[in-house]
């Protein structure tokens, strides 16, 4: 009972930031969906082991980050033309709308490992965090996350948004 | 440099509904269930290959040595052949804490190269073992064939084999490997990121 209860509290607070962080590695919002998912079937069978060596946000982001990396192993499988034509294109979008779909294409334009650092980074989490999620050092991270910011205003600038 | 762009405020509002959790206890039941099912298949089918082989040699009872030798071999060949799927699974499992994406990187490439060494040997080992087993095997029978039978029976067979050996096995092997090669590389690619 225990165990359920705990995971349902995890899932309630941690499913949008899961789900963001793949949106961020696929911009595609059922893939994201099922990245999201799998992260969380591996929590549920990993909670029983989990001991508090970390916090549980670090536990979770680096069970998510992981799933992510591990996605190339599918993607073999499924091919790309198979996915739907995004049909959103043609509804009036308000700006912000805008700006979110610019934001997550950019962000899934960059490397892989920078997919991760910077979805960690927009999520708030400090960056001491970051290094122990992706096994880096914080210098390195904090260099790594300035450069993708650069990367990213280039992107919004030369698209004049 | 700081611009007037806020990616956080922009990047939270991304919402979509959350899920219903009972859809992932289901999902969780079923993959759970389907990594057991494949456990068990190949435990059976292991049992199932060495409770026949027994049974030929109770029921035979072979007076050859060669025959017992041959019988032996051709269960360590199913043995070997059968192992690496056991494996596999405790490798998966056996990750009790999370580790971080640079060493999980690390783990997958070492696990791929793994993965190649053993469907290159361990399909090379089978296939000998294999062989020499059944070779052996039939050694007992044929010596009480007339001569013309027995070079026909040894022909057959060696035929066979050597189809395995040079056709088979390499054209399984290099369709394995193939894949695996691709996910080491793709792998190797993400690592070398890390260390940019």
């Amino acid at each position: 009972m225990d165990r359920i209860m705990n995971f349902e509290t995890i899932y309630k607070s941690y499913w949008q930031k899961v789900f963001r962080l793949c949106m961020g590695y696929l911009n595609d919002t059922d893939a994201a969906k099922d990245l999201a998912q799998e992260t969380f079937i591996k929590v549920w069978t990993q909670l029983p082991n989990f001991r508090n060596e970390a916090s549980i946000g670090t536990w979770i982001f680096r069970i998510a980050s992981n799933t992510c990396l591990r996605q190339i192993q599918k993607e073999n499988k499924i091919s790309k033309s198979e996915l739907p034509l995004d049909i959103k294109d043609e509804i009036q979008e308000t700006d912000i709308e805008k700006d979110i779909k610019f934001l997550y294409q950019y962000i899934s334009e960059l490397q892989e490992v920078e997919r991760i650092i910077i979805s960690l980074e927009l999520e708030d989490i400090n960056q001491k965090e970051i290094a122990e999620i992706v096994g880096l050092s914080e210098g390195n991270v904090r260099v790594k996350i300035h450069r993708i910011k650069e990367k990213l205003i280039q992107k919004f600038k030369k698209n004049g948004n | 440099m700081e611009t007037n762009i806020d990616f956080k405020k922009i990047w939270n509002q991304q919402n979509i509904e959350t899920p219903k959790v009972n859809n992932l206890y289901t999902k969780a039941n079923k993959l759970k269930r389907r990594s057991f099912l494949k456990l068990i298949l190949v435990n059976i089918i292991l049992l199932l290959s060495i409770t026949f082989i027994g049974f030929i040699w109770y029921y035979y009872q072979p007076e050859f040595v060669t025959t017992k030798i041959g019988i032996i071999l051709t269960i360590l060949a199913i043995i070997i052949f059968l192992l690496p799927f056991k494996k596999q699974f405790s490798l998966l499992t056996k990750n009790k804490t999370e580790p971080n994406s640079k060493e999980y990187l690390q783990q997958l490439i070492k696990l791929k190269e793994i993965q190649v060494y053993q469907q290159a040997t361990t399909l090379s080992i089978y296939f000998i073992m294999l062989s020499l087993g059944i070779g052996l095997y039939i050694f007992e029978y044929v010596s009480k064939m007339t001569i013309t039978g027995g070079i026909i029976t040894y022909a057959i067979t060696i035929l066979w084999f050597a189809i395995n050996w040079y056709y088979l096995r390499p054209k399984v092997i290099t369709k394995k490997n193939a894949k695996l090669h691709k996910l080491l590389v793709e792998f190797e690619k993400l690592n070398n990121q890390m260390n940019d």
